[in-house]
């Protein structure tokens, strides 16, 4: 460590074209930052970002002998990556460097030159006062364990397993029921190309039980997990009928873990006046799939319904159940009207909607089939929802769905022997427990959240955990077998990596400080904090930590230490604000 | 109080046309394309409605099917080829077996069989029955005068009976009409006066059909081709019902051609002959919208016709050249169209000449009315609460 007598600080001020130098007077900063003790040379330049202005940091670093470089530009978030590089091609840590955001908190909010050049010129010394304390830092590396955690046996967690299998990896799958297949394996036919449902599992299915790389644990679940990315260590146990009591534990070493626990369906008994659970024949959408998948559709007195209707949105779309839509409802309606028709040409189908979301591939062509084939559609309001009564015996039919249908403007009753309620997806209720084992977050509605809705639709906050498939939103089976492949390849590229690289900007405890409290494990946000047993001493796990600082501010004898966000680094760079 | 849809009824329009009405999803193109659309007559659109939920109580008291000429505009711009101009023409002949109490007209356009069956026995018992009378009394070398195989003045006593007949149908099935219209279908009340006041509408609209070349404006065909040909098409029939029910005795006369009268025939004639052919010539060749689909009674209104025209014009030119036995055996032959035309016209397409006009005239009161009973409603809002 160099002293800070030796400090051999260059300061670059950039005018971003004008953006800087219309309201900051540049040439006045250079020439008072000239002054500030330790500064070799300041310069200004039109673009500092620019491969020129990158190149200059290069050059000075290594005729002057440049040992601290200060760039005052714009934010951190946009360049910082581009000046530690350049001060990694001159040989330089990159970490003996800091920025002033002279852009984004200066020249573009003030309206006075003067005051913003005085600003500029603090924030410019603040930042080389803190750029004196820097210290050398190294990332660091950890291994990666290649054994995989697949959570669920659905369509998702085995499409995951298998790619991960194939690839060479253990993977041990984790199923609560006695066989494979989730939600999928309660359904018929797929929408909107009516493919089976079971040709898609059966070849999974079959796959996985004889994969030499797969150890599937039946009637199980996830009890405990501890560790970090490439070194978790999960406890499996036998679920034995109590749902918090498991036996025969396993334990196992594995470097990541997929979610897939899927969904569960709305409980249609939550919606009064449709009747469900008191009207014999209103049945939910997978009950229908039970009969289909029996070969027979009709009703509780065993005949065959000549009217039949579907209604969609049931616990979604609502103000009082779920406000979000399930996905798949729509074109699984379309389906059965398919179904009910090809089984009893003779019917006639109402289905009775809030709008029809045919979004995917082949969908909007299945709906115009639909309609092709007779399909009464019917649009009622958003909580307005249809009310089921039963019809009177000199009406041709069992019931009557009173509606105020909205493209007609008219309040219509409309005749069904067989009413299908399109129950919605929502979170399991385990959601929670498996949230809080692996660490994830959950939304308003209980699903999992991603790390970024569209940048990383499979990763989560915490690493080496990725949530796919209808756990983390409803979702249909390309969607669902995308997430999962986009997981397993996401694991894939860490394993073949070998090891995992951490940030250089973890907090460490300073063992003789530590008494041993404790405070700072429950406050860790990443579950960065373990306690050793033997030392009665908090150790950071560098791998989990995001270096946020909780623990820091917390610990009441000072002892712990955010690296890169040491005391002395900013006390002095707030002591630097306040000397111009 | 819910009305109750009835999913079976899409079924039953199929046999009067509507074939593609299922394909509907109620985007609006066709009433925003429709040049008669507007804020009281929202159609085709909401006529595609009820037909899709079978609200046959709403849809047999809308005039809107009548309002429509078929341009065919919304039919080539729907996106679902759901055929909305050829929806509004099916309504209309359901609208026909609707008005018409006697249940003829439902078995004419559900039933070719029936129609054809019932048109040759029609025409089979009219040659009998001429042939019993002409072989009885009259001698078939004499076409006119002193004993004649058909006289006119027996002819004439002919033509009213079934004119007479024809007027019962007609007037009857209009008064349904108006009952359904009017009353039925009607929720607020219409004043007498606005029945006089509007009077003018109906044979404004009989005579110029103005509506109709209003169409024209959205089509692809030369400018007022199927408004004129309609309309010259439409004088003619007239002109010839006149004539036959009138003045059929001075017709009859001959052999000269009695200008002052004949002139008539000649002028009703061309309008007839262009008229059948025009229409037989689109509909074989299907070359705009309106006429890609044919009814199996469309081709039996305008071959019928054609086959009425033609009879005429021989039967016309064998008696001015002398030819009297051919002329009295054409006059059989051609009574035996015009007898099963005429007596088919309340059961049939053809009724349209009547229900149209009236159409109009009931919508434009059906407009005043409502205008006035909001205004109504505006002025007074106390006595309302």
């Amino acid at each position: 460590m160099e002293s800070n007598t030796n400090c051999r600080i260059g300061v670059y001020i950039c005018m971003c074209g004008t953006n800087i130098a219309k309201m900051i007077d540049v040439e006045s900063v250079a020439k008072f930052v000239s002054s500030v003790p330790n500064v070799v040379l300041a310069k200004t330049y039109k673009y500092m970002c620019s491969n020129p202005g990158q190149e200059m940091i290069v050059q000075d670093i290594k005729e002057n002998h440049l040992n601290r470089v200060v760039v005052a530009a714009c934010s951190p978030n946009m360049h910082e990556r581009t000046f530690r590089s350049a001060l990694r091609s001159a040989g330089l840590n990159q970490y003996l460097f800091e920025m002033a955001n002279i852009r984004e908190q200066c020249s573009w909010v003030h309206k006075d030159t003067e005051e913003a050049t005085l600003k500029a010129k603090e924030l410019i010394n603040a930042a080389i006062k803190r750029v004196v304390y820097h210290e050398e830092l190294e990332s660091m590396s950890v291994a990666m364990c290649p054994n995989v955690l697949v959570i669920g046996g659905g369509i998702a967690g085995m499409t995951a397993a298998l790619e991960l299998a194939d690839a060479g990896n253990l993977v041990y799958l984790v199923e609560k029921e006695n066989h494979l297949g989730g939600n999928l394996a309660r359904v018929d036919l797929t929408a909107p190309y009516l493919y089976s449902a079971r040709d898609l599992l059966t070849e999974r299915i079959t796959r996985i039980m004889n994969h030499k790389q797969v150890q599937v644990f039946f009637e199980s679940r996830l009890s405990g997990l501890t560790g970090f990315i490439g070194n978790f260590k999960a406890t499996i146990g036998k679920l034995n009928g109590e749902p918090d009591n498991v036996t025969n534990q396993v334990e196992v070493e594995i470097g990541n873990v997929i979610v897939c626990t899927g969904f569960k369906e709305f409980d249609a008994a939550r919606i009064v006046h449709y009747g469900y659970g008191k009207l014999p024949n209103v049945i939910t959408s997978f009950e229908l799939e039970k009969m289909i998948r029996a070969g027979r559709i009709i009703t509780k007195e065993g005949k065959t319904p000549k009217y039949v209707a579907i209604i969609h949105c049931v616990g979604s779309r609502s103000q009082e159940f779920h406000t979000y839509c399930s996905r798949v409802c729509c074109m699984t309606a379309l389906k059965y009207a398919h179904e009910i028709k090809s089984a009893n040409p003779e019917s006639y189908i109402s289905d009775i909607y809030i709008d029809m979301h045919a979004f995917g591939k082949g969908h909007e062509d299945f709906y115009k089939r639909s309609s092709e084939a007779k399909t009464l559609f019917l649009m009622y309001e958003k909580d307005d929802r249809p009310v089921i009564h039963k019809a009177s015996p000199k009406d041709d039919c069992e019931m009557l769905i009173e509606v105020n249908e909205k493209l007609s403007g008219e309040l219509i009753e409309i005749p069904a022997d067989l009413v299908v309620l399109m129950v919605g997806m929502e979170a399991r209720e385990d959601s929670h427990d498996i949230a809080r084992l692996v660490n994830i977050s959950q939304d308003k509605d209980g699903w999992f959240i991603e790390s970024h809705p569209k940048l990383e639709p499979v990763a989560t906050t915490t690493d080496g955990i990725f949530i796919a498939g209808t756990c983390v939103a409803p979702k249909d089976i390309p969607d669902t077998v995308a997430q999962a492949r986009a997981a397993a390849a996401r694991v894939l590229a860490r394993i073949s990596k070998g090891k995992i690289e951490v940030d250089a900007l973890f907090s460490e405890v300073i063992e003789d400080k530590c008494s041993g409290c404790r405070l700072c494990n429950q406050l860790c946000p990443y579950n960065a904090i373990e306690f050793d047993d033997v030392k009665k001493i908090s150790h950071i796990i560098s791998a989990l930590c995001k270096g946020c600082g909780v623990c820091v501010a917390a610990c009441p004898s000072a002892a712990i230490r955010g690296r890169h966000f040491t005391d002395q680094q900013v006390l002095a760079q707030v002591e630097g604000l306040f000397e111009t | 109080m819910a009305i109750r849809v009835n999913p079976t009824f899409i079924d039953d329009l199929n046999r009067y046309g509507a074939e593609d009405v299922q394909l509907c999803y109620q985007c609006g193109d066709c009433s925003t394309v429709c040049p008669h659309a507007d804020d009281m007559y929202i159609f085709p659109r909401k006529s595609m409605r009820f037909l899709q939920m079978g609200l046959e109580q709403k849809i047999e008291t809308t005039l809107e099917p009548w309002l429509c000429y078929y341009c065919g505009q919304c039919s080539i711009q729907c996106p679902r080829e759901a055929d909305p101009g050829e929806t509004m023409m099916s309504l209309r002949r359901w609208l026909i077996s609707k008005y018409d109490f006697t249940g003829i007209a439902r078995k004419f356009f559900k039933s070719r069989l029936t129609e054809v069956l019932t048109i040759i026995t029609v025409a089979v018992i009219t040659a009998v029955f001429l042939l019993f009378y002409g072989f009885s009394g009259g001698n078939l070398t004499i076409y006119d005068g002193k004993g004649a195989f058909l006289p006119s003045t027996f002819i004439h006593r002919f033509d009213l009976t079934i004119g007479g007949v024809l007027l019962i149908f007609l007037l009857t099935n209009a008064i349904h009409m108006w009952y359904l219209v009017m009353i039925k279908g009607t929720d607020f009340p219409v004043p007498w006066w606005i029945y006089i006041k509007q009077l003018y509408q109906l044979p404004w609209h009989f005579f110029t059909q103005k509506r109709y070349s209003e169409c024209e404006k959205k089509q692809e065909h030369p400018v007022f081709m199927p408004w004129l040909i309609h309309l010259g098409l439409m004088f003619g029939y007239v002109t010839m019902l006149v004539l036959v029910m009138v003045f059929i005795e001075q017709l009859q006369a001959g052999p000269e051609i009695r200008w002052q009268v004949h002139i008539f025939g000649y002028l009703a004639t061309i309008g007839l002959l262009t008229g059948t052919f025009y229409f037989i010539r689109n509909r074989i060749r299907k070359n705009y919208v309106q006429y890609k689909k044919s009814h199996g009674t469309d081709w039996v209104f305008v071959i019928l016709l054609f086959y009425i025209v033609l009879t005429g014009i021989l039967q016309h030119v064998f008696h001015r050249t002398g030819l009297n036995v051919a002329a009295n055996i054409t006059y059989v032959i051609h009574l035996m169209g015009v007898v099963p035309w005429l007596l088919r016209m309340p059961f049939s397409k053809w009724s349209h000449l009547i229900y149209r006009p009236l159409a109009m005239y009931f919508a434009e009161i059906r407009r005043e009315a409502a205008a006035r009973q909001a205004s109504i409603i505006q002025t007074v809002p106390v006595l309302i609460k």
